[in-house]
């Protein structure tokens, strides 16, 4: 379970890290142009930056829940990947947020593609804690 | 030990099984509610979007029926003119009891960064409008002024403030109207004096000029007096007044019925599709897993299990399964639905509203039981065939 979990936790991490890139509204043309005349990009593209320095630590974690053999680190691990989730989520909606027009590029895939990877990463960090609630440690040899 | 404490610890057992027939009912669990509710959403949509409109009758220059329904639904600006003395010539018409004229026009596009980009917009004249005005009059006690505008509910201004800027004209935003799924979310609603007024002032403050044809009109919404037939009316506006079409509320929105009725169709087909390979996939795999496990159950039936707790202990590892894929699925397909909904209407091209939370939870109910039926239905051939084997034969084997 663990392995699949962490598997699961690098596909989300990639996911989290490349696919804001492609789908902000700077990579779709879109600029805010202020009042001396320069272009520049608008939040959604600060938070598809800021996702990847979430995504980084992540894709650590699902790297660990593959190699790691000790039942405290994958606690320590998980709990640690659930407030990183958080983050994910919190970045687009709360803390910086995307453009307001609902019809953008960012909030049509961007946004809701966030939530759900932040939703699906403190799952799958739930039940990685849960299984290792009764995991036996190898014996070293 | 109970049946389903059996089950319980036997499917910690077999991962691959377990992987299978959980993957199986999340899908199956997932593709059912997904389509129900894209479907049952389009169809709600539609019927708001006919009662918000509230007239029996929309009359649209000859050619532009497609136009309008892509306008209403979809919010695809549309523009299209007819004489305004078609209002007096359709007021004279016998059964007619109100005539309301509307202006449809339409943003500029990719404009400079405070403007809104390609937003439909309908002008209504507040003298006679029965749709936005009556709703108007109940929210704000009042009816719009000179620019002030009401937007449809994806209308926002920039943060902070109330203003956007259409044609380098200021408007106010003063209220947004309720979800309907349709492209009347993602619509402008003002009186045609904001409309006029934007128009003249268009021609210095903005990249390019709003064009308001004088004297046009584009389409005149219909209320028939009580107790007349909308049909006999609309035939007699076909004979009256030349070059345009009348369009009953019950034939709005008919081609996007049709495609939905195709969708329907090729989504039926589909899903009887995965349900069958499911079926068959879960059956090969529990007849598979009950073949490896024929000495262990072999053991249990001597050691005085009936075949009747043999059967039921299967039968409740396949529910158990059913159950947690169905529910994953479940869950993974609503927040699907929930986050990526306006992606769903702008690649389906249909609109769409999200049910109540009560029809919502009759949705996932029945997912539920489909995914709970189809593993037990595919399950219970291997299962009633492994409980019936002789033990003493089975532990030889």
């Amino acid at each position: 379970m663990n392995k699949t979990m962490g598997i699961l936790m690098i596909a989300l991490a990639l996911t989290i890290a490349i696919v804001p890139l492609f789908t902000d509204c700077l990579a779709n043309g879109r600029t805010l142009t202020t009042a001396d005349g320069r272009s520049v990009p608008m939040k959604c593209h600060w938070t598809a930056l800021a996702e990847i320095g979430l995504a980084v630590p992540l894709a650590l974690i699902g790297i660990f829940n593959l190699t790691s053999k000790r039942k405290e680190t994958f606690r320590t691990l998980n709990v640690i990947s659930i407030a990183l989730g958080a983050l994910v989520v919190l970045f687009p909606t709360v803390l910086i947020g995307v453009c307001a027009n609902a019809s953008m590029p960012c909030n049509l895939i961007e946004k809701p593609l966030l939530i759900l990877s932040g939703i699906l990463v403190m799952g799958a960090s739930l039940v990685t804690l849960a299984s290792t609630r009764n995991f036996i440690e190898p014996v070293a040899a | 030990m109970s049946a389903f404490q059996l089950a319980w610890k036997n499917i910690s057992g077999n991962a691959f099984r377990n992987g299978v027939v959980s993957l199986c009912a999340l899908l199956l669990s997932a593709f059912a509610l997904f389509t129900t509710l894209v479907i049952r959403g389009a169809e709600s949509s539609l019927r708001l979007t006919i009662d918000r409109l509230g007239a029996d009758i929309v009359v649209v220059p000859e050619g532009s029926e497609a136009k309008i329904e892509s306008a209403l639904l979809m919010g695809i600006p549309a523009r299209f003119w007819m004489p305004e003395d078609h209002v007096n010539k359709l007021a004279a018409i016998p059964g007619v009891d109100v005539v309301s004229p509307q202006l449809y026009l339409a943003t500029l596009t990719g404009a400079d960064c405070c403007s809104v980009s390609d937003m439909f917009m309908i002008a209504y004249d507040p003298s006679s409008d029965f749709t936005i005005q009556p709703w108007l009059e109940e929210e704000l006690g009042n009816g719009l002024r000179v620019g002030e505008v009401v937007g449809g509910n994806y209308i926002s201004a920039t943060e902070g403030e109330q203003n956007i800027k259409v044609y380098g004209y200021l408007v106010t935003l003063k209220e947004n109207l309720e979800p309907t799924g349709t492209g009347l979310d993602q619509t402008m609603f003002l009186t045609f004096d904001t409309a006029y007024d934007i128009a003249s002032k268009s021609a210095v403050q903005a990249e390019s000029q709003l064009v308001i044809p004088p004297d046009s009109i584009s389409a005149a919404l219909i209320k028939v007096k009580p107790g007349s037939d909308p049909q006999e009316v609309a035939l007699q506006i076909i004979q009256k007044v030349p070059g345009v079409t009348p369009i009953e509320s019950s034939d709005l929105f008919q081609s996007y019925r049709k495609q939905m009725t195709g969708l329907l169709r090729s989504i039926l087909v589909i899903l009887s599709v995965t349900w069958g390979l499911s079926v068959v996939l879960i059956g090969l795999v529990f007849s598979m897993a009950a073949n490896e496990r024929r000495k262990e159950l072999g053991v249990l039936r001597a050691l005085g299990a009936t075949r009747r707790f043999v059967f039921r202990s299967l039968l409740a590892e396949a529910s158990l399964l059913a159950f947690f894929g169905g529910v994953t699925g479940l869950a993974v397909a609503s927040m699907a639905i929930f986050l990526f909904r306006k992606l769903i209407m702008v690649s389906l091209e249909i609109p769409f509203l999200l049910p109540s939370p009560v029809s919502l939870l009759l949705q996932i109910g029945a997912g539920l039981l489909l995914a709970l039926f189809s593993v037990n239905l595919a399950a219970l051939l291997p299962a009633f065939k492994i409980s019936r084997q002789d033990p003493a034969v089975a532990m030889r084997e």
